[in-house]
């Protein structure tokens, strides 16, 4: 059965309003959210009355759950301080506009969801605020999946989708004890599982180089994963934007589609909070 | 040569640490980590700390860190913030909290406060639990995915955990993985191997370990037992 999958939808109306069309269009009645419901954008009440009224299973983003707790994310969550400062700044733009009613929401969300082998987290099973770059360390990142007990681990945060696949791993070791004598040491060898990430991207804020919203499709029976875009009326959105006096750089990145310097580079980078 | 001896869960026990030291003697030891859990509930802790600050003369000074039972007394006295000794309380329950607060004398706090969470020397992280966390248990058994990700994090060669209380020694000597990323930009794959890494568990108590990072030589070695070795005095 084909399931959806969305992340970072960063209270942009219009593109969570396109992608749920594209989604109906394909025929495909199973959603799962990856979170960062709010922040960036300027409809965060809209968007997250949207997916409680689809009722559709989320869990709680890095953005969510500081809207929520105060700002704790550690420095690692914005890649400069120019982001840290409109970073801020959005976060409390948006604290003051979420409704009380749409702010326990986000408290009550879980951290994780779970379907099978199939399990479902915004950054990581460690913490909403790290980073799963396609290229971090391939060993590092497949012990994520395997430690959350996963077959194929979904997340978002990074804003960029992909699929990534770990296969013919093992791991050689030599293991010693006091009572092993020189010489004595035992040697195994260990076959590690095939598994996969896949990160849904971004509907509300793409980094992908392009403008279009993106989320994933994942079809079980047919082993596949797409990845959609999906073109919305950004000019809708960059407006709503200019008009609650949020940031410019924040339209201006949704208009051109750059990346604008706010993606974390340090693929090995660890947040330990 | 330098040559390193590391050692851990003193459980505030003075004798343990001088049965420890006294069998370091003649092993040319000019470096001596305490990797955590020098205070313990069952004793009063302050004879050992106040040797750990004050040693002997001749004595080698231990370079200390803080462990998991460190780390619930701060969490209990308020160092912590909002948390306070959830783990033990947990585990042992509200007597052994109790237990711990009696076993160290407030004036102690500071001291144990200013702790740090771990070394890192040449290309060696010495830790109690792993930087994941300090109750981290790493042993023999433990998946070496997972040995290898600890490794990664701190971006070490050797990583020497106290926590578990085992003494071993896991190389990681062969391997590989092949990792294949499909984006927008296209399909790409990459074969990597298993870095030649290492994680040590120093023991606890009487069991200790020497290193040499010259040679890369470590020696698993248990002091003989204090009690018995009076025993056998007044025999
Ligand atoms: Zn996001
Ligand atoms: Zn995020």
């Amino acid at each position: 059965m084909a399931h959806a999958v969305l992340s970072c939808l960063h209270a942009n109306l219009a593109a969570l309003e396109a992608v749920l069309d594209d989604i109906d269009r394909l025929g495909v009645d199973t959603i799962t959210c990856l979170g960062d419901l709010v922040g960036y954008g300027p409809q965060p009440n809209e968007v997250v009355e949207l997916v409680r009224s689809r009722g559709i299973p989320t869990c709680q983003g890095c953005w969510d759950e500081d809207i929520i707790e105060g700002l704790n994310a550690c420095e690692c969550s914005y890649p400069s301080q120019l982001a840290e400062r409109r970073g801020q700044l959005a976060h409390h733009w948006t604290a003051a506009q979420l409704s009380p009613d749409n702010k326990d929401f986000l408290a009550s969300l879980p951290l994780s969801l779970r379907r099978d082998g199939l399990v479902f987290v915004h950054g990581s099973p460690n913490s909403q605020h790290e980073y799963l770059l396609p290229d971090m360390e391939a060993f590092a990142a497949l012990e994520r999946v395997v430690s959350a007990g996963a077959d194929m681990l979904f997340c978002g945060h990074t804003h960029r989708p992909y699929v990534r696949e770990f296969r013919e791993g093992s791991i050689e070791l030599r293991l010693r004890r006091p009572d092993s004598g020189p010489g004595q040491e035992s040697e195994r060898r260990m076959d590690l599982p095939v598994r996969r990430i896949v990160n849904a991207g971004s509907v509300g804020e793409p980094r992908h180089g392009g403008t279009e919203a993106t989320y994933v499709i994942h079809d079980g029976d047919r082993d596949t994963v797409e990845i959609r875009q999906v073109p919305y009326d950004v000019e809708r959105t960059c407006r709503a934007i200019l008009a609650a006096g949020l940031p410019p750089p924040f339209a201006w990145r949704l208009r051109h589609g750059f990346e604008y310097a706010e993606r974390a580079d340090d693929a090995s980078h660890v947040c330990e909070r | 040569m330098a040559r390193w001896a590391l050692l851990s869960g003193l459980g505030g026990d003075l004798d343990v640490y001088e049965a420890v030291l006294a069998d370091l003697r003649r092993r040319r030891v000019d470096t001596l980590f305490l990797l955590g859990d020098l205070i313990g509930p069952e004793r009063d802790c302050r004879p050992l700390l106040e040797r750990l600050q004050h040693p002997r003369r001749g004595e080698l000074r231990a370079h200390c860190i803080y462990g998991w039972w460190e780390e619930q007394l701060l969490a209990e006295r308020g160092y912590r913030g909002e948390r306070r000794a959830e783990a033990l309380r947990r585990e042992s329950g509200e007597d052994a909290v109790q237990a711990l607060l009696r076993a160290v004398d407030p004036g102690l706090m500071d001291w144990l406060a200013a702790l740090r969470f771990g070394f890192v020397e040449l290309d060696c992280a010495l830790l109690h639990g792993s930087s994941a966390d300090v109750g981290d248990s790493l042993g023999s058994a433990t998946d070496p995915l997972c040995l290898l990700d600890r490794l990664t994090r701190m971006d070490v060669n050797r990583l020497f955990t106290a926590r578990s209380g085992e003494q071993f020694s896991v190389a990681l000597c062969g391997g590989g993985i092949t990792a294949r990323v499909r984006d927008l930009e296209g399909e790409r794959q990459l074969r990597q191997s298993v870095p030649s890494r290492q994680v040590i568990g120093v023991g606890r108590g009487l069991q200790y370990t020497l290193y040499d990072p010259g040679t890369d030589h470590l020696d698993f070695r248990t002091a003989p037992d204090p009690a018995r070795v009076r025993r056998r005095g007044f025999a």
